[in-house]
This record gives structure tokens, sequence and C-alpha cells, in this order.
């Protein structure tokens, strides 16, 4: 088996592997983990994700030791933060353009997944775990935006939390439940503060681990979406494979440092990010009595906003909002081509992916703006195109003219 | 084929750096109202901000505080000593820990204005520096009442602090007075500002070696892959 080493160990390490899988679990994950040799671009961004995952918690942790969870205490506590502790601006900034971009990471994270078929057989669990991970992932930044106790804060949190309240029977006592009050009060605050950074954290955590663990039973997908397991040399290993160390660990890391400067742009130059990440009215502090004229989520909520202030019905829009979300758990089952990679895929599957890109990203821009009559009817249309993606997919992936697909990567 | 391949990554590259950059930004406030006038101010002129200083210390505070600002941090960022900042904000009864309090407590304010005084450490955050510069300079006769109001914030109970002047000599001391005050306070929105640009480019200047050493180390390696 490949799994075995050739070396052998002796003093600390052997003591160590006598009592711990040390060597294995290194090969089988990394020393000799094959993975195909044409990633391109759109591979980096898993290995980028983890990235911002281990920012987010190294700064998470260091802001936790400054941050006060109380109603009077947060939002004074957070310029304490800005301008008394010693990188403490540093330390918050890495914190707030990290969670935005986690967000842009793991779309982009997706969009592979849709561009080369990487949900499918048999990376379908892989996806679905991804798909929780990135459900877990929105509960987690939906809860730490609550911690400034800024206006966007309250309002933000008062407008999703309100949600629950249309559920029919239990709704109003369910939001309550959530909130712990009557209002969102320095109770919902505790309890966010408690879930954003222990319990979802730990989940995060549980899900990565279960994300890699599964994409390494069957191993990495390519953009040329041939399986490397179907032609091995006499040793047993694909020939179409090279271990992930040193090949892909020297080539993530030039991607990650690529990342950080990007990254370092925006925390030292535009910290705001131009209002998306940081928003103007999230610098007045929380006030219950004040309604801001206009309540808009954080970028990276906005296409799932829009698609729910589209339906003029709040019980509707929240199941609209449900089902944009939750139909991507079932990808795997809509697209029913056989070929994986959108290289060698029909012309209606690549229509219709572009489709979906530019319904999400208008949906993601008609959700930062006021609603108007114009921004309802164009949020509608594009609600109507984002859903008729996974409508008509089944339809036309099980009829779709496809290309040869090369037996071997290219 | 490999040439193909970097003009394939190259173009991706492109494309996702171009549709990030094409987002359009959010306006600082949801403003509505007459056209803003723009501040021009720079919160790395020096002596820009200690101008602002003193006009803020001996104008604005009769009102207003800066509750998250410590006088210290001031005289630090701004190259003066701590007996320098109070003199020149003429606060030489304050120590220099202090924050900086308003003069006006909220009891005063309510009886006096029915309201409460904002307090300025974030304004310049909240509604942008162009706001705040254009609100002190929007002051004018209300044609229907015959008072004093504000065109960017009608019905404002803050008096005019800093009058126009009537003939065009005293016009350049006005603009540098009212850009210098509203550049005291977009720095002191946040102090770290300063910081952060003077780190910056020294960090992206480190990330952009090491990437080609990243770059180089990661050609060393992959010279034996065959495509």
């Amino acid at each position: 088996m490949s799994n075995e080493t050739k070396s052998n160990p002796s003093g600390l390490l052997s003591w160590l592997d006598h009592r711990y899988p040390l060597i294995s679990t290194w090969n089988h994950h990394i020393g000799q983990y094959y993975a195909p040799k044409n990633f391109n671009f759109w591979y980096f961004f898993g290995a980028l994700a983890l990235l911002v995952l281990v920012n987010q918690f190294v700064t998470g942790i260091w802001l936790t030791m400054s941050y006060k969870p109380d109603a009077l205490e947060a939002f004074n506590s957070v310029e304490y933060i800005m301008r008394d502790v010693n990188w403490g601006w540093l330390i918050r900034y890495l914190h707030s353009t990290g969670a935005s971009a986690f967000f842009i990471v793991v779309y982009l994270h997706m969009m592979r997944g849709l561009l080369y078929g990487s949900y499918k057989e048999p990376r379908e669990l892989v996806w679905i775990i991804g798909m929780l991970l990135f459900f877990v992932l929105m509960a987690e930044a939906f809860m730490g935006y609550l911690l400034p106790w800024g206006q966007m804060s309250y309002w933000g949190a008062q407008v999703i939390i309100s949600l629950f309240g249309a559920i029919p029977v239990i709704g109003p006592d369910l939001a309550t439940w959530v909130k712990g009050d009557y209002v969102i009060s320095d109770v919902t605050l505790n309890r966010f503060f408690a879930l954003h950074v222990i319990a979802l954290p730990i989940v995060l955590i549980i899900l990565v681990f279960m994300h890699i663990v599964a994409l390494h039973q069957v191993g990495s997908n390519n953009p040329d979406g041939v399986e490397i397991k179907k032609y091995k040399n006499e040793k047993g290993l694909p020939l179409d494979g090279i271990t992930f160390h040193p090949y892909y660990s020297v080539k993530d890391s030039m991607g990650v440092v690529f990342f950080m400067f990007f990254f370092a742009v925006v925390v030292f130059y535009m910290p705001d990010g131009g209002g998306y990440f940081l928003e103007a009215p999230n610098f007045e502090p929380a006030n219950p009595l004040k309604t801001p004229a206009h309540i808009a989520p954080v970028w990276y909520f906005t296409p799932f906003y829009a698609i729910l202030r589209a339906i003029p019905d709040k019980l509707m829009g929240v199941m609209a909002m449900g089902a944009s979300i939750g139909i991507l758990f079932t990808m795997p089952w809509l697209d029913r081509c056989k070929v994986k990679s959108i290289r060698y895929r029909g012309v209606s599957y690549k229509v219709l992916l572009a489709m979906f890109v530019v319904s999400f990203v208008v949906l993601g821009w008609s959700g930062t703006q006021p609603a108007t009559p114009e921004t309802t009817k164009l949020a509608r249309i594009f609600t109507a195109t984002y859903f008729l993606f996974f409508i008509i997919l089944p339809y036309t992936s099980a009829r779709e003219k496809t290309k040869p697909v090369p037996e071997r990567l290219t | 084929m490999n040439f193909l391949n970097s003009l394939q990554k190259l173009k991706i590259t492109v494309f996702i750096s171009l549709a990030l950059i094409a987002v359009p930004t959010v306006q600082a406030s949801s403003h509505s109202g007459p056209e803003l006038e723009i501040a021009g101010n720079n919160i790395s002129n020096q002596a820009s901000l200690r101008h602002g200083a003193e006009l803020f210390g001996k104008k604005c505070m009769t009102c207003h505080s800066v509750k998250y600002m410590r006088y210290n941090r001031i005289a630090k960022d701004l190259g003066w000593t701590n007996e320098e900042v109070l003199k020149a904000m003429g606060k030489t009864k304050n120590r220099a820990v202090d924050t900086l309090k308003g003069g006006m407590s909220d009891s005063v304010a309510k009886m006096v204005f029915h309201t409460k005084i904002p307090d300025l450490s974030l304004m310049a955050r909240l509604k942008g520096p162009d706001y705040i510069y254009s609100f002190l300079r929007g002051f004018e006769v209300n044609k229907e009442t015959g008072k004093m109001d504000n065109k960017f914030l009608p019905g404002t109970k803050m008096p005019n602090i800093m009058p126009r002047p009537k003939d065009e000599a005293g016009m350049a001391k006005y603009n540098e007075d009212t850009r210098d005050l509203v550049n005291f306070l977009e720095y002191v929105s946040e102090p770290s500002k300063l910081q952060r640009h003077a780190l910056g480019w020294k960090v992206l200047l480190f990330l952009f070696i090491m990437f080609i050493f990243a770059y180089l180390l990661k050609r060393e390696y992959w010279k034996d892959i065959k495509h």
C-alpha cells in the first residue's frame, strides 16, 4: 500500500508513531495524498478558506480579551479596542475584513464546484458537508455582526429574527425564544456572543474536519472532471496525480501570499470596504427607539435578502429565502449529466450557469438598495431566474449534448 | 498548451479583480438634500490637524465631546507634549489622560436646546467628512421663517459657530478653518488611520517580495511535473 512508509522512523518519531498514527495520518492527508496535477486558479480557494478560518479564530480570541458582551458596554469596548488597546485596530480590522473575505473565498470555492461538477458522484457528501459549512458560516457571521452593537447590528438582527415570527402558530413565540426577551436586548447580545465564540466555531471545526476527510476518501476532482484513479502505475499510484506535499503545499503557499497581499490592501487602506464590509450607520450605537431609514444587511447576505423582499407575502418570502439556500444541497441529484467539467458539457449548462451567476450578482446588488418599485421588480425577475436554474437543470442535464471527455488529464 | 493555460489563468484573475473593483461604493450616509461640498482635507497634514485641534478645543468643546479620545493620544499623534496639547486646546485645567468632555451637560443641553448634544467621536465615520464640512458651511437665513437655519440639516439647534465672512478677504481663512476642523474630526473618528497608512505599504512591500520567493519555490518544485 502507498500509505506504508519506506523510511524507518527512529527515536522520538518512532516512539510517537507507536502510540499515535502520526506518519500514516500525515501520509494519508498530505505526504501521500495524490491530487490531480492540473489544478487551476479556482483550486486555491479551499486552502484560502482554511487560512481565513484560522485568521478568524486567532483574531477572534484576541478580540474577546477586550470586548464586553454587554448592551451598555459593547459599543464602547469596540472603540476601546480601536483606540486604547495596542494593535487593537489591526486585530479588529483583520477580523472584520476576514468575515467578508471568508464569503468571497467561499462563494468562489462553491462556484468552482458548479463549474467542474465537483458535487457529482462520488463527491456528493463532500458537497453536502460543504453546504452545511456554508449554512453554519452564515449563522456565525450573522451573530458576530450583532456584537459591535451599532445601529445596523441591532436593526439587521431585528429584521432577521422577526422572520421567525412569520412561521404559523409557533412563530411569535419562537422569535421571542430566540431573542430571550420581547425585544433584542442585553440577553440577546449575550447569547449571540456565546454562540458566536463557542458553539458555532466548534461546529465549524468539526464540519471542516469532515469536509476534508470526506474529500480525501474519494479524492479531488479537477478542471477536466476526469477521475485520476482510473489509470494507475504498477505501484497503484494514479498516473495523473501528484502528492499534495510538496507540490500543492508550495503552490498553495504562493496563493496564500497572493491573497494576503489583497487582504492587506483592504485592511490597511480601505477597512470599511467602500461601506460594504463595515457599514457607516454601524458607527452609531444601537438605539431601539430609532429605526434607520434604510436597513441593509452586510453584502454577503444580500442575494438571499433580496429574494425575501421580492415576495410580497412574509411567510412565502421566508420560505423562498430558505429554499434558495436549501435547494443548493440537492445539486448532486438535480444535475443528471454524467459529464462533470463545464469544459465538456453542452451549451445548455453553460447558459443556465451564466444565468444563475448573473441572477446571484444582481440579487446581491438589489439587496443593498432601498426597496423601490424598480429594485423590487428587478429582484422579482432575478428571483425567478435564480430558481429557474434549478427547475430547468434536471430536464436539460439529462438530454445534454456533451463533448467527448478525455481519458486522461489534458 | 502551456501558454493557453496561463492565458486562461490570467483571464480569470483579471475578470475577478475587475468584478471586485467594479462594485460601486456605498455612500457614507444616506444623505438626501443639497449636493455636498468636498472637504478636501488630508489627515497626514499635521499642521492642519493641530490647527483643527485648537479650533475644536476653543470653539466646539463649549458643547461637544469626543468621549473616546484622550488628550495625550492627540499629543502623541500630533507631535505635541502633554502640556502643549492642553494649552493649545485651551484645557489647562484638565489632565492629559482625560477624555475630551464637552462643556455642557445633558441636563443643561436639554434646557437650552431641548435635545442632547451629539458626541463627535465617530461623526466623520457616520456621516463622512464632506457632510460635516458642508454642514458647518451650510448655515443661511431661511426665507420662509426669517430665522437662521442649515440647508443640510433643517431645524438644527446648533448655532452658526463659524459664520461665513461678508467679503472675499476673509474667505481664505474661513476655508482653512472649516477644512482643518473637519480634518481634526476625521482624525479623532479613527486615530489609528495614521498608523495603518504608515504601516500598510511596508506590509505590502514585504508580501510582494515574499510572493516572488513563493513563486520561485513553486516553479522549482514543479519543474519535474510534465503537463
